[in-house]
């Protein structure tokens, strides 16, 4: 593997009585796209949050380009480059969809574009790129679902991150939608761009990921290329319960 | 006619410049007022309007203004210039060290925290030797209500010019990005506690300085009146009633509706005192994004725009 981008290292978190993350280590190296998976409750969105900076570990080093980060505030990270979605969405509901993307332009990595004319022109860009250029100046919360993902992804890109953490960006879309958003992610991957995502939808991890991270109650119960670790016995039994002797 | 838009402002502010020498000293008097109120509502407008936090706190800012002065030129017998600078700086000082503690709260904490600091200012006001303890402050007697009208103006215009560059700033979009959503404003690389503390202390360095020119005009004040909290009631009415988050909403709420309760007072007193009941509850029904969203609105849709916001907000 070449120099990480990002690392994590017995990372964990624990909310009172209950242990989130236990002890999580992996390494991810610049344009690569891990796969974050494991059922619910396993602790995926607790890894994304710790990484983003909405949460604070109980123990852990988090690495990104050779600076730990893991006390550092949420926009900190941000302006390092480090832009998340929202596994429920978080628009800025009243705002205008070009408004909304203009926001992740005038901020996120650096500091963002200070300039509001010339962020907006960026903003457009992305609009584009993303395929909701003709929404730009309805409401956000005006927006259906599938446009609603694709602002997700436009404010964060907007940001200009150098590692986007994506969770569940594929919830609720249909066959059709789901290889139209892996197009995208790809289409990301080549602009330069990192990318962590946790996702249910095995038929587009396996397109998208190079490898995964398998979560269990906490637990990293696995790690490695994608083929062979969904063919991991441990992970089948994680996702599909123990086969009956 | 867009083009020349935005000389309908200065020509504006020229045409209430001038009205002390065409009208009567109670218009006057009655515009001193108003366009101290206003300038409150402007800058509730920036705190309340654009980030989102609904502060019952305003009106201690504007207590301090009005008290910072007072003392300066009752107690230290200090000019009316230094007076008015160190009653923005209690207002401003107070703003940045209560800020950074009650920002953290979120929506009705926040507004019941800023109800609290209201009540202790005014309680603590009401105790301290210089402040004239329960009993208030004579400042020195000065006629000039035209320089007071003017200056009242001034203060307005230097407040709505700020709010126009907020509204067209990077601040600006940070503070309506808290207002949408706060945690999605953090991870897209916003400093929320600076920008909320700088909102809230543009907002105290406005209303200070509305206290401090209200101080002098009035000549005296005391705890009760220097810190009322129907004062901030009332900035927070104007300018959900013209529009916050607006430019212009909240000069124009406060306008509008100081004209209308000053001409119930003097004619039907019993309304009077009902009507910024009554306003509320038909703004937050009616039109709860305020004037200016619904004179747009009403050009669009007519007086569907009514039943459109009953039904959108499930009322």
């Amino acid at each position: 593997m070449t120099e990480p981008l990002f690392e994590v290292r017995g990372l964990t978190k624990r909310f009172r009585g209950l242990t989130a993350v236990s002890n999580v280590t992996f390494r991810v190296a610049a344009r690569e796209i891990v796969g974050l998976i494991g059922p619910n409750g396993a602790g995926k969105t607790t890894i994304i949050s710790l990484i983003s900076g909405t949460l604070v570990p109980t123990a852990g080093d988090i690495v990104f380009e050779g600076r730990h980060i893991e006390r550092l505030p949420a926009y900190r990270r941000a302006r390092l480059g480090i832009g998340r979605t929202f596994q429920v969405m978080k628009p800025f509901p009243g705002l205008s969809v070009l408004e909304n993307v203009t926001v992740g332009a005038l901020f996120g990595t650096g500091g963002g574009e200070r300039n509001r004319t010339r962020a907006e022109e960026r903003a457009r860009e992305w609009l584009k790129f993303t395929g909701l250029e003709r929404r730009m100046d309805q409401r956000a919360d005006a927006l259906g679902g599938p446009d609603r993902k694709r602002l997700e992804f436009a404010k964060a890109l907007a940001m200009n991150p150098k590692l986007l953490l994506l969770d569940e960006v594929m919830a609720g879309l249909t066959h059709v939608e789901v290889d139209e958003v892996v197009e995208l992610i790809k289409k990301i991957r080549e602009k330069g761009v990192t990318i962590l995502v946790i996702e249910h939808v095995m038929k587009a991890i396996r397109r998208l990921a190079d490898r995964l991270l398998v979560l269990h109650h906490g637990q990293q119960i696995a790690e490695g290329r994608t083929d062979e670790v969904l063919r991991d016995p441990r992970v089948v039994e994680a996702y599909l319960g123990k086969r009956r002797q | 006619m867009n083009r020349y838009r935005w000389l309908a402002l200065p020509i504006a502010a020229a045409a209430l410049a001038v009205v002390p020498w065409f009208t009567s000293d109670t218009i006057v008097q009655y515009g001193i007022n108003a366009l101290l109120v206003a300038t409150l509502a402007q800058a509730w407008n920036i705190i309340g309007g654009f980030s989102g936090y609904p502060s019952f706190g305003n009106s201690v800012f504007y207590g301090l203004g009005t008290y910072g002065t007072a003392i300066a030129m009752a107690q230290l017998h200090w000019s009316f210039g230094s007076g008015l600078v160190f009653g923005a700086v209690l207002g401003v000082a107070c703003a940045l060290l209560f800020g950074i503690p009650i920002l953290r709260l979120r929506g009705p904490y926040f507004a019941i925290a800023t109800l609290g600091l209201a009540a202790v200012m005014s309680a603590i006001t009401a105790t301290v030797e210089i402040a004239g303890k329960n009993i208030g402050l004579i400042l020195p007697l000065f006629r000039g209500d035209t320089l007071f009208y003017e200056l009242s103006l001034i203060l307005l215009v230097a407040a709505t010019g700020t709010v126009a560059w907020i509204a067209r700033s990077r601040f600006g979009a940070g503070l309506v990005a808290i207002r949408e959503d706060e945690d999605a404003a953090q991870v897209m690389g916003i400093n929320t506690t600076t920008y909320k503390v700088a909102a809230l202390t543009v907002a105290a360095l406005f209303s200070a300085l509305a206290g401090g020119i209200h101080a002098y005009w009035i000549t005296f004040i005391d705890p009760a009146s220097a810190f009322d909290p129907s004062l901030n009631v009332r900035m927070v009415i104007m300018t959900l009633f013209g529009g916050p988050g607006t430019v212009l909403g909240p000069v124009l709420g406060a306008l509008i509706l100081s004209a209308v309760s000053e001409v119930l007072a003097s004619q039907a007193t019993g309304v009077a005192s009902l009507f910024y009941g009554i306003v509320i509850v038909a703004a937050v029904l009616l039109m709860p994004k305020g004037l200016l969203d619904l004179v747009q609105g009403f050009r669009d849709s007519g007086w569907r725009y009514f039943v459109d916001n009953v039904r959108r907000y499930r009322i």
